[in-house]
């Protein structure tokens, strides 16, 4: 890199009505300025590369996205931020109350950015119709709400904006006697669509500094040495840890605590931390971590989980020889004799796969010591007790010494449960003694942090004629990467899920949780349901159609009822798989018989209250024109 | 990251050549700036440092477009948004909104400039093959002598391969000249992996004249991008098609000529069955944007992907 000493730019602009000079540097995206200079954080950063649009800012009228443009080119432009939109102190526009009555904001992370979009969608086109809305917040990433009620929202906005609409829509509803089954607004949505709500990486302290870590570029090697004296002396660093400075217990996890703060003496995936700096500012940081010296000897490593249960698969951790986190075994019954009983076996193996939880709020926390020498950590965390016992061991102090503060979750879905990088920012926060902040990119969210266990389920299922079911097997095998973390517990609930919520007299059931040098897998929404769910109702379904019988049909002669046991002796009051079943089939139209019977013309599809595929150019389809320009 | 030590905004194309005549070795000419930032990023290029970039969004020459028998002078600084939203433009180059409603988003669409799409030379680029079919062509200056020279290049020409351009030192991308088509029908088909903000696996774009007397077909344009280093015009289609009235048989015909020309590193395969549909989707579009009966539409080969 240059050692050229950057030009600074010179900006006159104007803010949310007022008019700024200010210095900048050359390199600064207009998002790094209007956060880190101008202390205006509702716009956020999701991803960094123009994909997510929670940096969304009007500049000249027109909506950007604030992470793709360099701040020089907002020089002499009207910035608006979404503070600026009901103006200081002032009320919230329509389209913020709309957001706030329809629950369009969940986590609110993205929320910032889609009140940005929307408001621009109404100014280019008050008149839009959904297709149109849905185009224009096209560049706008939710996670959380499936964006039902966000077009709901930018709706209700636009009637009451055009008059259409009495502006009474938008406030509360009333509650009556019981809030059940009445439309009640959250009481934190106010500071989220109007961008107030601060998250982790929003936060500021004086005196902090900031956290760059390096990361393993193997999946699997021996680090022989960290030499990290240059980086230390690069001007602005305050420190710089590795597994070496840890003072106590290192180790860390849901269940099994196999994972050091930062690799100690050997990486198990790519993406492992391995190092921290912490400096003045982020591009001190960054270029101290670039000038760490590690000498890896990578070694042979396994990459698929049936491969890593063989004899003389790499070991990924010592205290495993064969490789298995958990072994969850379940047995009802004499699956043998079940198997025996059965006109019908049918066998077939499903596969899932990783899956990123894509919270728009990448991973970020800031870490203090307080005057009374307590540890602080302020995150998203997920866990913050199991945490706090855990840092408190692994930095060596009482319990009373460690405190945990959950800042608002931009989005969590299981994968902030894991302690993946507070302990980091704790050490480099005693180290230097002051406040150290630390926050993933998006590109580091994805490498470094937990995914859903992708799975491999070979499931054999004994049958009468009739439809009765009279034996499962069901063997599971999860990936659960290089990690322990929630594999013990997503193993357990996908084993006692297995079977799905139907009677079955003969069960064995075998899920295994399996090291390996993938990315760790961890919690995830449904904890391993969703994957035993998945090869359990496709099973199902594959099994109504070699038996001729309707899927719906053959689920209720097999569904649990009122009192029924489950293969985990588990007695259930109330069962409503019935009910489900009943309100499935009526709600899609189900067109009664096995799949087979049914002809190429199908009724169920297309109903009102189905809607259409995306479209693109809504906002200049000629009257008459069907949906021509399809997603292909 | 990335990161810079000069940052400058010329406000004339005779200081714009001055400065990139000038700038030291790694210094980046930018428009919108939309794909730099990304591309500086973890996984791409990672952390980039440059000497200086010269952004050229605030040089007057290049904005704005003119007409000239037949064909329009875009300046380099015209954003995509721009055929979406002006009236004049949508008529004049009738694919150019459905290319555009697909590139990108509302927001960089305000940003992005349909000249900087081309100059980065992507097999990918969503604004090639549009130009490539309006027999597209790029202006660029250079100073000689103190003196702004031009020149004229085909883009078929100027494009050499991915990411690799017939631009010399010195020299800047000030338009795009391309022929303007209207009363024509026009469309652009795209697949990716999501609908806003995706790069193209395979685009195609139609722009079709039907003879008012006959119903034969006066003029179409095919150009296909995402299948080989290069976007590719679909000449030996287009002479197929021309002077003939279409049926049914012939738009399926005509769609299966050009998936042989399919010479991407992956996914070979899918993208010829993209293709064989994309082409017959997309003469189908144009004919119904010009107001055109689509033969047999409902009998239509869904391709299988």
């Amino acid at each position: 890199m240059s050692e050229q000493t950057p030009t600074d730019l010179q900006l006159e602009f104007q803010i949310n009505g007022r008019n700024m000079k200010r210095r900048a540097q050359p390199h600064q995206r207009l998002l790094d300025f209007i956060r880190d200079d101008l202390a205006l954080t509702g716009a956020k950063e999701g991803c960094g590369a123009g994909e997510c649009g929670t940096c969304s800012v009007f500049v000249d009228g027109k909506l950007v996205k604030s992470c793709l443009m360099p701040v020089a080119k907002a020089n002499g432009t009207k910035i608006e931020t979404i503070e600026g939109l009901a103006g200081w102190g002032g009320d919230l526009t329509p389209v913020q109350k709309a957001f706030h009555k329809t629950g369009a904001s969940q986590c609110g992370y993205c929320i910032p950015g889609m009140v940005m979009a929307a408001t621009s969608a109404l100014r280019e086109n008050p008149k839009a119709d959904i297709e149109e809305i849905k185009e224009r917040l096209g560049g706008n990433i939710c996670r959380c709400t499936g964006y039902t009620k966000i077009f709901e929202a930018v709706e209700m906005a636009r009637d009451v904006l055009s008059g259409e609409a009495n502006a009474a829509v938008l406030e509360a509803d009333g509650a009556g006697k019981s809030y059940i089954g009445n439309n009640v607004r959250r009481l934190d949505a106010p500071s989220k669509v109007a961008g107030r709500l601060r998250y982790a990486g929003d936060m500021v302290m004086p005196g902090m500094l900031h956290m760059q870590v390096l990361r393993s570029p193997h999946a699997h090697a021996l680090i022989k040495s960290i030499d990290t004296s240059e980086a230390e002396n690069l001007p602005g660093v305050a420190c710089v840890i590795t597994a070496d400075d840890v003072p106590g217990e290192d180790g860390f996890g849901v269940f099994v605590h196999d994972q050091p703060i930062m690799a100690r003496g050997r990486v198990r995936y790519v993406g492992e931390a391995i190092a921290a700096v912490t400096a003045d500012d982020m591009l001190t940081a960054v270029r101290a971590a670039s000038l760490i010296k590690v000498e890896y000897e990578p070694i042979a490593a396994v990459f698929d989980s049936e491969e890593a249960m063989q004899n003389g698969a790499p070991v990924v951790h010592d205290y495993a020889p064969d490789n298995i986190v958990k072994h969850i075994p379940i047995r009802k019954g004499d699956v043998e004799q079940g198997f025996a009983d059965a006109d019908l076996v049918v066998e077939q193996s499903y596969d899932t796969q990783a899956v990123e939880h894509a919270y728009l709020e990448p991973e970020a926390g800031i870490a203090y010591v307080d005057h009374d020498d307590v540890v602080t950590v302020v995150s998203p965390s997920q866990n913050i007790t199991h945490h706090r016992h855990m840092l408190a061991k692994i930095i060596d102090r009482p319990i009373n010494k460690v405190r945990f503060i959950m800042s608002p979750v931009g989005g969590g879905f299981g994968g902030k449960e894991d302690m993946i990088y507070q302990g980091m920012l704790a050490l480099s926060a005693m180290k230097t003694g002051a406040p150290v902040r630390l926050v993933y990119t998006r590109e580091e969210s994805i490498i470094s942090t937990a995914k859903r266990h992708p799975a491999r389920i070979t499931y054999k299922m004994g049958l009468k004629q009739d439809g009765r079911i009279t034996a499962v097997s069901f063997r599971m095998i999860s990936d659960g990467g290089a990690y322990g973390l929630s594999t013990e517990g997503v193993m357990r609930k996908a084993a006692i899920l297995a079977c799905g919520p139907y009677n079955i007299p003969n069960v064995q059931i075998d899920t295994y949780g399996v090291y390996t040098n993938n990315t760790p897998s961890g919690a995830f929404r449904t904890f391993g349901a969703m994957q035993s769910q998945f090869a359990t109702e496709s099973h199902m379904d594959i099994c109504a159609e070699k038996l001729g019988l309707d899927p719906f049909e053959f689920r209720r002669i097999n569904m649990m009822q009122n009192g029924a046991v489950t293969h985990t002796q588990q007695q259930l009051g109330s069962v409503s798989i019935g009910r489900v079943l009943e309100a499935a089939e009526k709600a899609s139209r189900w067109e009664t018989g096995p799949v087979s019977m049914r002809g190429q013309e199908r009724a169920d599809l297309g109903g009102d209250d189905t809607r259409p595929p995306c479209t693109l150019g809504a906002r200049f389809r000629k009257p008459g024109d069907d949906d021509r320009q399809e997603v292909a | 990251m990335l990161t810079c030590d000069q940052y400058h905004m010329p406000t004339s194309l005779a200081d714009a050549l001055v400065l990139w005549q000038d700038a030291p070795e790694g210094t980046q000419l930018v428009a919108g700036a939309t794909d730099i930032l990304p591309w500086a990023r973890e996984g791409r290029a990672g952390d980039v440092h440059l000497p200086a970039m010269i952004d050229l969004s605030r040089v007057p020459e290049l904005d704005g477009y003119t007409l000239d028998d037949g064909r329009i002078r875009l300046g380099a600084n015209v954003v995509y948004q721009q055929f979406l939203t002006d009236e004049k433009l949508r008529a004049l180059l009738p694919c150019m909104p459905y290319c555009s409603v697909w590139f990108a988003d509302d927001q960089i669409r305000e940003q992005a400039t349909l000249a900087g799409n081309i100059v980065n030379a992507s097999p990918a680029a969503d604004g090639t093959p549009p130009m490539l079919a309006l027999n597209g062509e790029l202006e660029i200056a250079r100073l000689e002598n103190d003196d702004i020279a031009r020149r004229n290049i085909a883009i078929d020409d100027f494009i050499k391969g991915p990411g690799t351009t017939d631009l010399k030192p010195g020299e800047i991308v000030t338009a795009v000249i391309c022929d303007t088509l209207e009363g024509y029908g026009g469309s652009f088909q795209k697949v990716g992996q999501r609908r806003s903000l995706v790069i193209s696996s395979v685009c195609a774009v139609a722009c079709i004249k039907l003879d008012e007397a006959t119903g034969k077909v006066a003029d179409i344009r095919l150009a296909l991008g995402g299948i080989s280093p290069v976007p590719l015009r679909l000449t030996k289609t287009e002479q197929l098609l021309t002077g003939k009235r279409l049926t049914r048989e012939m738009i399926v015909e005509a769609a299966r000529q050009p998936a042989d020309l399919v010479a991407s590193r992956t996914r070979r395969e899918y993208r010829r069955v993209v293709v064989r549909g994309f082409v017959e989707a997309a003469i189908e579009d144009a004919l119904a944007d010009c107001g055109a009966a689509v033969p047999d539409a409902e009998t239509r080969e869904t391709a299988d992907v």
